[in-house]
């Protein structure tokens, strides 16, 4: 039989709340009342376990910041604003859980994928790279081309840091 | 030492630790002593406390005392007692200030040390002032002993009952053709299972028949004006076109009246005609005619009414009639409105015909709806056997503009759940909820109750209902205490909507100068000490309209309302506050700013032999002093608030060496 | 009227037939389309990465429109609410003033007053030309409204309804198809999920594409890239995992409304389109043939 893991509370972190209450889109958090509408709704955890908007709000209140930065299921998110719309108390979900995720990034714990995307907007200019055979495709079908590179994005990293952590 | 000359006693008080855990009341009491005018000062644990007024008055006596300020809480709390306190000791009331250095200071200020000198900036104030101030001498007006309850629900009617059964002469107001309101179309009430019309009818006929009640219906207050003791209510009535002593309700007319018409009382669900009877059990009971709606009183010709009434009550010319009534005091019990549930899309009431509304449940269940009791699907006519209950349907939602509670709804769905158990004894019956609030006498018995009859209640609020081709109603939903992902298909979704106050609210508030709580329903005059009454003094109020709450709580309510309208009625004159406003005939050019700004129609322009003039209507002010503030001359000024008054305070706030 | 056309990441590489049918439907309904060569990524993917690394990027692409005086015509939904997103978090000027400090190395200013607009919501505002011009298509159409093209509301303004849209299904009648409606309609697309955990992703795509089938559409329509990728691109993926087979044609609003409007199959990029859309057209044909 596993061993049922009691959480000992002394080592939650009860200013999780508080810092995610600081970032832009986490100014919400609190007013949660767990009725369950955002995972009743979500297209997410109709189909997984792994992510339910509800439980996450949950387990920040309750300080389980390592939890919740770590694990991978805030990364969940579709950011569809199913719930967003119908939450009762406004706490905006999806703004709630990219505030989740860029505290996440500061702390180290940026989700692989993210990493690459931002890596690719950075030294691209965008997602998918434009290559001269992207470009000569687009002519062959009538369609104007593209800058293959655009280097203002890794400039605007410069300033903000994100360099520092895709790049 | 002229007579005239100020001799002042200051009081400071700790207020337990409420100011003395910030303030340091002792330095302030030593510090007032050294301003002029100031004859004794002290400090005190509570200074409204027996002991504490006695010093007061100790003082007046034993230091021939002519002014008197007392530092502590807010006058709205306690500065009636301190001018009682005076006036037992033979000073004039109004010779006394007041200075609030508990909610103005030490509640919001942390730092010790500034709280302390804000705390002398405040008492240095008043003591400026308190040395300007005048005597003033209340008046007295007669008390017009007849009452007016706004509303005929279940408030008003148990309001104007108790009234009237102290011998008080009442006046109920009625908006529409019947008293009654919403519980008159509720099927039974929880947590007894009373049926609801059993138990209210008969007070409803109470109402319609007693010798001290004159019963208004269909009918709209348009103006009112005066003040407590002595008010003036402008009632519309609405012609019936019928005349209710001819009428036999034999309901000849409606069999021939060619129009019909959703039937309000059945929400729809029904039809009527345009000559109608709201319900049956209906106060007053006789038919009226739908103006907006009968064909001769919209295109002419038909009177197929009045053509077949065999004693002849039909009445096509009768008017629309308006009266003024002349009353003491007003209890405004006009209820409330139904969430409008076709605001929440994602659940589709309006577009699904199986989701039907707390109200729409009460008349589909009750032996006059449409169904003859029977509970059906909409859709098809089939009894449900798998049926949904959603809470929280527009409240507890800040995005719906109803962050609130309305209170009834976890127990009327309890009812509706359990009423449909002894229907459907096999029917699945599922209450999805976000916290179920069981507060009242038998209602978490009653709750129990329903868990045990199988109803089985979800955590968890649906985020949307979708529909499938059967018309059936699919919910996928989390149940939070299994955190199970739920999918149930259902033939029947009852929302459980909330409570509002009702749109035309708006026109009564400003005509009786009532506030509003953030909310939308009408603020009392204290959050818990004067629940039933409002902020305009001879104004109370019971129901739904001050807050959602339940028949006990309403009808309670609608006791304590009675008996603070009695308590004013039942006087024959009443004091009127001398803190009004009062015209410099020789400064006013007659500029009518003054009337233009007054909200109480208490100041107005008014030729004199030497022209134009301002004139106060003193019963009507309030002392708000918009007038004088925007008088362009100086000509308005407020007694006890002059601006001789005022400034010295103001001065003596910038400039305090100028007093020392 | 004239737009720019914001192409953002996805549309270029990846789903051009969008692009080649958006050009050639907005000319045929005389809206004209600049390119401006500094668009780049809308920020959308940055959003969780750093906030007001998001913003900057957004407002970058608002603000070369913004130089140029022209209003910005999105094809990707994301791209769209990315923008709106950051457009109305521009209003605030303290946010202004700490975002434009990022774009000042580059020479950039945005001073928010750029306008823009979805290319579905475009057509639909032009929906009455079309009603005068299209030739009816004797097709049933599942409607795929996706999230971002309106949600959240609270950018959309009066534009379209959340829990009740329409627009995609007024469009649909108004080229004389007929909109097909199906379970779970406003599902997304899961394709923001893709990265993080395909299966989670492609189970939400075939939950989709069986109650479309079950519908009995003949082919569904769309607005966004990122959702063309899910449903077209990956569509013989989830066959082949599901065992299942769809076989919905997916066709991007454009080449639906192109169709009515007489443009060839060509100038909508329907070869191009990667679950066949040749049967679709044989029903079209063989239904304007019986005409």
């Amino acid at each position: 039989m596993k061993k049922k893991e009691i959480i000992n509370m002394d080592e939650l972190d009860p200013q999780f709340k508080y810092e995610i209450a600081s970032q832009p889109g986490g100014e919400h958090i609190l007013k949660c009342v767990q009725c369950a509408t955002c995972s009743s709704g979500c297209p997410v955890a109709s189909v997984s376990d792994k992510f339910n908007p509800r439980r996450i709000i949950r387990m920040a209140v309750l300080g389980l910041k390592d939890v919740v930065l770590k694990e991978d299921f805030v990364w969940y998110c579709a950011a569809c604003y199913t719930c967003s719309e119908r939450c009762p108390q406004d706490v905006r979900i999806p703004d709630l859980m990219a505030a989740i995720r860029n505290i996440a990034v500061k702390e180290g714990s940026i989700h692989p994928a993210y990493r690459e995307q931002g890596r690719l907007i950075g030294e691209l200019g965008r997602l998918y790279e434009v290559t001269e055979f992207e470009n000569e495709r687009r002519e062959k079908l009538g369609l104007p081309k593209v800058k293959e590179k655009n280097r203002e994005i890794a400039e605007i990293y410069g300033c903000t840091g994100v360099g520092k952590v895709v790049l | 030492m002229s007579k005239n000359e100020p001799r002042i006693g200051v009081y400071v008080c700790h207020c337990g630790l409420n100011i003395g855990a910030v303030v340091d009341v002792a330095a302030v009491a030593t510090y007032a002593q050294t301003l002029p005018g100031v004859v004794v000062s002290r400090e005190s644990t509570y200074t409204c406390s027996d002991n504490g007024q006695r010093s007061i008055q100790e003082d007046i006596e034993t230091h021939n005392l002519n002014r008197v300020v007392v530092a502590s809480c807010s006058p709205r709390m306690h500065g009636d007692t301190f001018m009682k306190t005076c006036e037992t000791a033979g000073l004039n009331p109004y010779l006394f200030e007041m200075v609030n250095i508990r909610e103005q200071c030490s509640w919001v200020h942390t730092d010790k040390e500034q709280a302390t000198e804000k705390a002398k900036d405040l008492v240095r104030m008043a003591v400026a002032k308190v040395q300007l101030l005048e005597p003033l001498e209340k008046q007295k007006s007669a008390v017009n002993k007849a009452a007016l309850v706004v509303g005929g629900g279940v408030a008003g009617i148990f309001s104007a009952l108790y009234l009237a059964n102290a011998g008080i002469k009442t006046y109920v107001v009625e908006k529409k053709p019947s008293i009654g309101g919403h519980m008159a179309q509720l099927d039974k009430t929880f947590p007894t299972l009373d049926c609801s019309l059993c138990i209210l009818s008969p007070r409803m006929a109470d109402v319609g028949k007693h010798e001290n009640i004159e019963l208004i219906t269909y009918a709209d207050i348009q103006d009112v004006s005066g003040y407590a003791g002595n008010f003036h209510v402008t009632v519309k009535s609405n012609p019936r076109y019928v005349i209710k002593e001819n009428c036999r309700l034999c309901g000849v007319c409606a069999e021939k009246c060619p129009v019909s018409l959703p039937d309000e009382f059945n929400v729809g669900l029904k039809k009527r005609k345009a000559v109608y009877i709201p319900f049956p059990q209906a106060v007053p009971n006789y038919y009226l005619i739908d103006a907006d709606h009968c064909l001769h009183l919209t295109k002419g010709g038909c009177m197929l009414c009045q053509k077949n009434c065999p004693n002849d009550a039909i009445d096509f010319d009768q008017t629309e009639s308006v009266r003024e009534l002349n009353v003491g005091a007003i209890i405004v019990a006009t209820g409330f409105e139904l969430y409008d549930a076709t605001q929440k899309k994602e659940y589709g009431y309006g577009r699904y015909p199986n989701v039907i509304t707390n109200m729409d449940f009460e008349r589909w269940v009750s032996a006059d709806g449409p169904t003859h009791g029977k509970v059906v699907r909409p859709s098809d006519g089939n009894p449900p056997q798998k049926i949904g209950f959603i809470q929280c349907v527009g409240s507890r939602d800040e995005q719906e503009g109803a962050g609130y509670c309305s209170r009834i709804c976890c127990m009327a769905t309890v009812k509706q759940a359990t009423m449909l158990r002894e229907k459907y004894p096999e029917a699945e019956i599922y209450v999805y909820y976000t916290d179920m609030r069981t507060p009242g006498k038998g209602f978490e018995e009653f709750y129990q109750r329903g868990r045990e009859q199988g109803i089985v209640f979800i955590r968890g609020k649906p985020g949307e209902i979708e529909e499938d081709n059967n018309q059936n109603l699919i919910i996928v939903s989390e149940d939070t205490d299994s955190g199970l992902i739920l999918r149930n298909t259902l033939d029947l979704v009852v929302l459980a909507c909330g409570l509002r106050p009702p749109e035309a609210l708006e026109e009564l508030t400003q005509m009786l100068h009532l506030s509003r709580s953030p909310d939308g329903f009408i603020m009392e005059a204290h959050p818990k000490l004067r629940p039933a009454e409002t902020s305009i003094p001879g104004v109370f109020l019971t129901g739904c309209v001050q807050f959602p709450k339940d028949i006990p709580d309403t009808v309670a309510q609608s006791g304590g309302a009675a008996a603070m309208a009695a308590a004013l009625l039942t006087k024959d004159e009443i004091e009127l506050e001398p803190v009004r406003a009062t015209v410099d005939e020789e400064l006013c050019i007659g500029c009518g700013l003054c009337e233009d700004n007054c909200d109480y129609g208490a100041i107005e322009v008014k030729r004199t032999e030497e022209g134009m003039k301002a004139q106060v209507i003193e019963v009507a002010c309030q002392g708000c002093g918009v007038c004088a503030a925007s008088c362009p001359q100086k000509a308005v000024t407020i007694r006890h608030f002059t601006d001789g008054q005022l400034l010295a305070q103001v001065t003596a706030a910038l400039e305090p060496e100028v007093i020392l | 009227m004239k737009y720019a056309l914001f192409l953002g990441c996805t549309v270029p590489v990846r789903t051009m037939a969008y692009e080649i049918s958006t050009r050639n439907v907005m000319k045929k309904l005389g809206i004209s389309l600049v390119d401006l060569e500094d668009f780049g990524c809308c920020g959308f993917p940055l959003e969780s990465i750093d906030h007001d690394t998001y913003l900057s990027v957004a407002a970058r692409n608002l603000a070369v429109a913004e130089a140029a005086n022209v209003p910005v015509m999105t094809m990707c939904s994301a791209c769209n609410g990315s923008l709106l997103k950051a457009n109305l978090a521009m209003q605030d000027k303290t946010t202004r003033d700490k975002i434009n400090a990022n774009l000042k190395p580059i020479n950039r200013q945005y001073n928010g007053t750029t306008v823009v607009k979805h290319a579905a919501r475009v057509l639909y505002e032009t929906m009455d030309t079309i009603k005068e011009m299209a030739t009816p298509l004797n097709l049933k159409v599942a409607a795929h409204y996706g999230c971002h093209y309106t949600k959240p509301s609270e950018i959309y303004e009066d534009f379209e309804d959340p829990e009740v849209p329409y627009s995609l299904e007024e469009l649909i009648s108004a080229v004389g198809a007929s909109p097909v409606p199906y379970e779970n309609k406003k599902q997304c697309c899961g394709g923001s999920v893709m990265g993080i955990d395909e299966s989670v992703s492609l189970e939400m795509v075939r939950e989709k594409l069986s109650h479309i089938k079950k519908a009995g559409a003949d082919a569904m329509v769309l607005v966004c890239p990122f959702c063309d990728v899910m449903y077209d691109i990956n569509q013989k993926r989830i066959e082949n995992q599901a065992g299942e087979q769809f076989g919905i044609p997916v066709l991007f609003l454009p080449q639906l409304i192109g169709l009515a409007l007489g443009l060839t199959p060509d100038e909508l990029g329907l070869k191009l389109n990667r679950v066949s859309v040749r049967k679709l057209l044989k029903t079209l044909g063989d239904g304007n043939e019986q005409e």
